[in-house]
């Protein structure tokens, strides 16, 4: 068996050298067959990465609160596109009592990457007659910047959040005309306004964020919102940012009474457009095997009608009809791995050209997952053995008779 | 006296439905091991046929082959490939060498079919008969750039390289020139003495008919002839055969 195989892998070869022009085109179909698919993938995936990480890199994955039966809230002017970071989503929260025994399990969850609570409030800043509402986020900040890089993302003053001082975004700094050191009123509802300074002024990248953002220590929240040692929602990033939902889903079992909301929930309408286009990559891509498929097969049939008398001699001489199919299997299989191989080089090569012509302007990277490679690899290889599978049996089934009696 | 190699019982082949033709009407055939048989007959007489159930190509519609005391209808198709294998040899009109090969290669097939690899003894053995045919100094060369005498030559240093014990011939000369055929012929005849190799040869040249130990002739799908010739003087042979052709 094994000493036969030996053979048939020398007569595939022996048939493939043969037709050099014939073997040349087809693989040179399997090779830009191949090149498309990695490149296509390589371009999907880089773009998708990318709008994903834009969504929700810099944004909780998770989000626990203890909500009224309230359906989500888009905040007001957003559009329906989805596009937007889960913590624009919010309405008014009741306060987690046990949040820290609650952020102690969390933490414990090797799936989690980030557990942040934050304590919420509404405020009004006011800077001489102008005064702005504001969300007061009380957070503590080595919590906050795995998920925020809050301390990396200022851009005037300082990330310290000492008491007295606060850190407010760059819309709500340029529109209240505000600097590091200067001095602003904060409104509390139902309290009397008391005297802040800017310590730092942030650039999160999100408009809303830096126009309505004011972030103090969590404690210092607490007390001036009158709340004691609690928080209003636990935020969580994830390592694997699509198992969130099923995260989500496990800690909503674990925590009855409570609301726990995942990224993908929020951003429905963003995933299903994914989707799509990851759909329609994939039509592409399956069109792109079959048109592989179908070309390897044509040539196999047409190779297998050639080296009918061939066939019929080994068979008279004594090879075995399943011998015979695996030297046309395995003539699939070597233009299938040979193709692979030089489209993967192709697709790569394209890809690197795509990233080199495209830096200008860094819209995104093109991401080349070796997981896909080695599914389109597996794939046009098992394609390319299927191939030839119909036109192995054809020939294997010559009658020796036949062909000897017909010369 | 000799073993005997071949037995067929009443062989009887059809081709064609749902209206089966019937080309083999019952063929009772002896041969023993070492003869040198010619098959002889019009076109059509189904020797061809009859050829190529011997050899295991082909099963008959009804009957029996015993090769060497094994009834073929008892192995499966497989099992017949590797009798056929390490039996037989097949020596055909055209030689259908494998381009692809050089001629040492092509002599080596039937041994590599089975075995992958030729071990020194294998090769040793092709080179041998290489040399025995005359082709030692083509070795190397691509089977088809070699002349057809060359070819068929090399055919028949193909068709013993697994030392078979019977070795069937269809019109091994049909398609060459008569200083070529008589070369063949002639090594035939010797690795039939030298080796004891039985040979059954279909074919149309009644010099090599009259030059075999044994002529057998079908008509119409049996025997009508079957008898020794050596000894006898061949133009008295063709003679009795003459008016047949």
């Amino acid at each position: 068996m094994i000493s036969s195989i030996r053979f048939e892998l020398e007569l595939a070869l022996r048939f493939l050298t043969e037709n050099r022009g014939q073997t040349t085109l087809i693989l040179l179909g399997i090779t830009i067959g191949v090149a498309v698919m990695v490149f296509l993938s390589a371009l999907i995936d880089g773009l998708q990465a990318d709008l994903i990480d834009k969504t929700v890199g810099s944004s909780p994955h998770i989000i626990v609160t203890r909500q009224a039966q309230e359906p989500l809230q888009l905040p007001e002017g957003s559009s329906h596109t989805g596009l937007f970071p889960l913590q624009l989503q919010r309405s008014g929260n009741r306060p987690i009592v046990e949040w820290q025994a609650l952020t102690t399990a969390m933490r414990h969850d090797s799936q989690l990457s980030a557990v942040l609570p934050v304590l919420d409030g509404a405020a009004i800043i006011r800077r001489g007659s102008v005064s702005k509402s504001v969300a007061l986020r009380g957070m503590a900040l080595a919590e906050a910047d795995p998920i925020y890089h809050i301390s990396d993302s200022i851009i005037a003053g300082s990330p310290k959040m000492e008491p007295g001082s606060l850190l407010i975004g760059s819309e709500l700094a340029s529109e209240l005309d505000l600097r590091p050191g200067d001095t602003v009123m904060l409104e509390i509802i139902g309290q009397d306004p008391i005297s802040q300074l800017v310590g730092g002024i942030f650039d999160l990248g999100v408009q809303n964020l830096n126009k309505r953002w004011v972030i103090i220590d969590r404690t210092r929240a607490a007390s001036l919102l009158g709340m004691q040692d609690r928080v209003t929602e636990i935020e969580m990033q994830v390592n694997d940012i699509f198992s969130a939902s099923d995260l989500a889903q496990r800690w909503a079992e674990r925590l009855p009474g409570y609301e726990v909301v995942s990224w993908q929930e929020s951003n429905a309408s963003l995933l299903s457009a994914l989707k799509s286009q990851s759909n329609s990559s994939y039509t592409i891509q399956f069109f792109v095997l079959l048109a592989v498929t179908l070309g390897v097969s044509s040539v196999l049939a047409i190779s297998a009608v050639q080296k009918s008398k061939q066939i019929g001699i080994l068979k008279a001489i004594g090879i075995r009809t399943a011998s015979v199919e695996r030297v046309f299997m395995l003539q699939g299989g070597i233009l299938g791995t040979v193709g692979s191989i030089g489209g993967t080089i192709l697709g790569t090569a394209m890809a690197q050209i795509f990233i080199f012509m495209a830096s200008s302007d860094q819209q995104f990277a093109l991401l080349l997952k070796p997981a896909t490679v080695a599914i389109i690899v597996a794939l046009t290889l098992l394609s390319a053995i299927l191939a030839a599978y119909l036109p192995a049996r054809q020939v294997a089934r010559t009658n020796p008779v036949e062909v000897i009696r017909n010369g | 006296m000799a073993d005997t190699l071949l037995k067929a019982k009443a062989i009887i082949k059809e081709f064609g439905a749902p209206v089966p033709t019937r080309v083999l009407h019952g063929i009772d055939l002896s041969i023993e091991c070492g003869e040198f048989c010619a098959l002889i007959g019009n076109s059509g007489s189904g020797k061809s046929t009859l050829l190529n159930i011997i050899g295991a190509l082909d099963r008959p519609s009804g009957g029996q082959v015993f090769i060497e005391g094994i009834d073929l209808a008892g192995l499966t198709d497989d099992e017949l490939a590797f009798f056929r294998n390490q039996t037989m040899g097949f020596i055909f009109q055209f030689h259908f060498l494998l381009p692809q090969f050089t001629v040492l290669e092509n002599v080596l097939i039937p041994h590599l079919i089975y075995r992958g690899k030729a071990d020194k003894s294998a090769r040793d053995r092709a080179m041998y008969l290489l040399e025995q045919v005359g082709l030692l100094h083509r070795r190397d060369y691509k089977a088809n750039s070699i002349s057809g005498g060359e070819q068929q030559r090399a055919a028949i240093a193909r068709a013993l390289m697994n030392q078979p014990r019977l070795i069937l011939a269809d019109e091994p000369t049909g398609n060459l020139d008569s200083k070529n055929s008589a070369h063949i012929f002639n090594l035939m005849r010797k690795i039939n003495q030298e080796n004891q190799t039985t040979f059954l040869i279909v074919t149309h040249d009644r010099n090599m008919a009259f030059s075999a130990d044994r002529i057998i002739e079908l008509k119409d799908g049996l025997i009508v002839r079957d008898e020794c010739v050596c000894g006898q003087d061949p133009n008295q042979m063709l003679a009795v055969i003459e008016p047949l052709y």
